[in-house]
This record gives C-alpha cells, structure tokens and sequence, in this order.
C-alpha cells in the first residue's frame, strides 16, 4: 500500500488507517470533489458517493453560506457493518477502509438505514441519465455495479493501490481535503487534525469517524 | 447542482409498506403461537401462525434485491439481528410445524412419539415465537442513525403490539368456533394489552420528542400530514381506541374489533417505519 509513490508501512504496530481532513474554512462549495468523485468512479445515475452540503447561516446584509462536504466516514467502529447480516459491509483489516463486497450484499439496505451520515446508496436500475439505452461512457463503466446492491465511496481504494490521492482530494482547488493516514503521526493530516479545531460529524453516536472536519 | 444536496431532516425511505407487512405477518405469526399455546387453542391455530410467520418471510424476500441471495442472511448471527431474526424464523416454523403435527392427519409422519419430545419441540417454537416477535424492534433499535428507533424499549412494544394484534385475529375468527370461555380471556387480555399498547406508546413518544432534533421531528410527523392522520385515526383511534371500545361494551361485534386491531397493526408499524427520521447533518 502507498500513497503518493510513498511505501506506507505500519506505524506503531497499526496497520493504516486512511482518513480524510476537510477544512471548512478552504472549502468554496464549487462542487468539483463530486464531480471528480463521479467521474473517476462512474456511480448509477443520481448517486453521488461524495457531495457538498450547503446552507445559509445569517441574515442580510450579514448572510453567507457554509458548505459541508460529506462523504462516507470510514468510521473506526462503523455501524453500518454489524447490522449487514451477510458480511458484505466489512472492515478490512489491513487498512480499516469499511467496504462493501457486491456479490453478498442481498439488498435487505439495513447498512443504508443504520448509517447516520447517509453516504450509503442501491441502485434501483440500470438505468443512465438517458433512459435504457445506456450512453458508451456508461456502458462500460456501469458494468462494475450490480443494480440493488449497496455502494459506497471507497477512499479510491484502486487509485492507493497505486499510490495516488482519492480523485476528490486530487481535484480540489482549494486544498480544503487533506487524506492521508491518521494512525501514523508524521502524516500531514495527523499533524493538521492536531494542530487545528476540529470536529468529527456525529462522534457522539460512538462511530469514531474517520473524517476530521477542520474549524 | 448544489440546490439538491440541503441539510432538510429527511426521513428514511429505504423500508416502506412491504417492510411493513413482513413485521406484520411476522409479529402476528408469533404472537398467535403464544396465545395459542396459552389457551390451548386447537392445533389449526398454531398452523395458521406457522403459515403467517411464512408469509412475512416470503414478504421480505420479495423486498430484497436479491431474494436468491437470501440464504445468505443466515451468515451472521453472532453481530446482525436480521441474521438471527432469520434464524428464529426458520426455528419457529419448523418447530412450529412439529408441535402442530399430531393434530393433523396429512402431517401425522412428522409427530414426535414422546410427550416429553413434544414438550421440548414446543418450547423451542414459543421461544422462537417470542423472538420473532421481538427482533424486529432490535433490528430498528439498532440504527444509531435514527434515534427515534434507537430505544431498548422498541422491542418490548413490538412484542406487545404483536400480541394484541394475534388476539385482533382471534377474535376475527371467534365465530368459527372458538369456544366462548376461552374468547372472554382472550378478550380480557385484549382489553389489558390495548390499554398497555397505549400508555407505552404515550410513554415512546413522550420519550422520543425529548431525545434530540431527530426524535422530535418524528413525533411531529406522527402528530402531522398525512403520516399524522394515519397514525392518529388509523393507529389510535381505529386500532385500539375504537376495538377497546367494542370489547367493552359491543363484545357481540367482538369480530369487527379485531378487524380493526389486524388494520391498525398493519398501519402501526408502517408509521414506525416511516417517522425513522435521521440524525441531521452536523451543520443543523
């Protein structure tokens, strides 16, 4: 495992664990994170795995808008995994991403409901943005989903295989997302998550996201 | 783009009426086993229960993507309860059948020779009966996502509300025999578990408006709109208040009550379900 052509070994005796930083005074809401999450991963028609959450705080002439990226947490105790009575939502234990194996998942969507952040999506159909007849980009790419099966993001397991960012956090032009290895602590969002406010989302459900919003 | 990503409340809309129905079947199923057990009703009673605990299967089988797959939710017992709720399921309907077996002549190969043999078949169909009725408030309780589910009380209403729609059922049938002394105490426990089935939802709600955004939101949808009519006139009122009523003071319409426990049962629990509010997006 790498990231950015660097070896990633275990530090302190643990395995990786991946997480992701986002700055919410960098994040512009400019939306290219999803785009660049859809493109790289080809999701169904309307499932965004990554999308950024807008809202108006204030009043004029003092209105604003915050934005907040969610995605799925990778949480350390995810709870969307026990309830999966298949095994098809698990943990991998050589770099704690949470994961879905399509081929078990039975499509009973009980990861779908226990997941507080609702980062997780099935499919209905196979339907594309045009109808049945499936344009050649979608073609090719929906092959890999099976309609009524649970997906999810990944962290772009495939780009780390081979050393590369998650798309979202390669795309953004703000450096708002920061991903890195949050049980090693020289990595960068180790130091950032140390050095700045923070705040995971919804940590009093006991989830232990692995996604540190930075304040 | 960005319009359609708010950070609104929003319910879940993954378990709707077919989700519904299998508890439904399910809690009936059990809680008829139970009763019938208690009453010593006659063996075609426990069958009807075997065959409605079936029906709830084959519901949330065609619910699934994948029924073919459904196998599969055998794997995890020792951490899903909708894995063990697969397991008391297949428990309860085939020991369900063997208890019932030496009252039928087409299943007579399967009873068992001993009494003791029987006994033991028996008590592992009623406590398989009670799980079935319970696990589906464990598998609900079990979203820390939504917390107006995320109660170790949601199982006992369950099994509670199971139990009075069985005796919704018994009396939908009391005409077809069943023995009058008997019906008076299925009537009496209908009365005790109607008016238990209301102070503890009183208590539910109560509880849940104060547990957060989440739960309070989903009161108000229970007390509002169209979800808010369904649980008022449909669960309150047609299905309990209302049979509560005839038990009391009509007990010769006693079949009509139970038709309208069997709706409100139904209705119950696709209003538990749909008030399934999440927790909101840590900007709210």
């Amino acid at each position: 495992m790498a990231v950015n052509g660097k070896a990633v070994a275990s530090h302190n005796g643990k395995v990786p664990r991946w997480g992701m930083a986002i700055d919410l005074k960098r994040c512009v809401g400019c939306q290219s994170c999803t785009l660049a999450c859809k493109a790289e991963n080809g999701t169904p028609r309307e499932i965004f795995w990554m999308r950024v959450l807008e809202q108006e705080e204030g009043t004029y002439p003092q209105a604003r808008k915050v934005f907040l990226p969610i995605r799925c947490n990778h949480c350390a105790e995810p709870p969307c995994v026990p309830v999966c009575p298949t095994g098809a939502s698990y943990k991998r234990s050589r770099d704690n991403l949470v994961l879905i194996n399509q081929d078990k998942c039975i499509g009973c969507r009980a990861c779908i409901v226990a997941c507080p952040y609702q980062v997780r999506f099935i499919p209905e159909d196979t339907k594309g943005y045009y109808g049945e007849e499936l344009t050649p980009y979608e073609a090719k790419r929906y092959q890999k989903w099976q309609p009524r099966t649970v997906q999810k993001c990944t962290f772009c397991e495939h780009r780390l295989e081979t050393g590369d960012q998650p798309a979202c956090v390669q795309t953004c032009p703000t450096r708002a997302l920061v991903f890195g290895d949050l049980n090693d602590p020289e990595s960068e969002i180790t130091k950032l998550v140390r050095a700045r406010h923070h705040f995971q989302p919804r940590a009093e459900l006991g989830t232990d996201p692995s996604l540190y919003y930075l304040t | 783009m960005a319009h359609e990503f708010n950070t609104e409340l929003v319910a879940q809309e993954e378990w709707g009426w077919l989700l519904a129905l299998d508890l439904f079947f399910g809690g009936m199923g059990g809680g008829l086993f139970l009763l019938s057990l208690s009453f010593n009703l006659p063996a075609s009673v426990a069958v009807v229960s075997v065959l409605f605990v079936a029906l709830g299967a084959v519901v949330l089988m065609i619910e699934l993507g994948h029924p073919l797959r459904a196998w599969r939710a055998l794997c995890k017992p020792f951490s899903s309860w909708i894995s063990r709720g697969v397991f008391c399921v297949t428990l309860f309907v085939v020991f369900g059948i063997l208890y019932s077996a030496p009252g039928f002549d087409a299943l007579s190969w399967l009873a068992p020779d001993s009494d003791s043999v029987r006994r033991t078949i028996g008590v592992i169909a009623a406590v398989s009966a009670l799980l079935v009725m319970l696990y589906p408030g464990f598998v609900l309780a079990a979203s820390p996502s939504i917390p107006f589910w995320n109660s170790s009380f949601l199982p006992l209403i369950f099994a509670f509300h199971s139990l009075m729609v069985a005796s919704g059922f018994l009396f939908l049938i009391a005409s077809w025999g069943l023995d009058s002394a008997k019906l008076a105490g299925i009537s009496f426990l209908g009365v005790i578990l109607i008016v238990a089935n209301l102070v503890m939802g009183a208590m539910y709600l109560g509880n849940a408006k104060g547990s957060g955004l989440a739960g309070k939101e989903a009161v108000r949808r229970l007390n509002a709109g169209s979800l808010g009519r369904t649980f008022q006139l449909g669960v309150v009122l047609l299905g309990m208040i209302a049979p509560l009523l005839i038990i009391v003071w009509v007990p010769s319409v006693v079949a009509l009550a139970g038709l309208f426990i069997l709706i409100g049962g139904l209705l119950f629990r696709y209003c538990v379900l749909k008030a399934g509010v999440y927790v909101p997006f840590p900007l709210t």
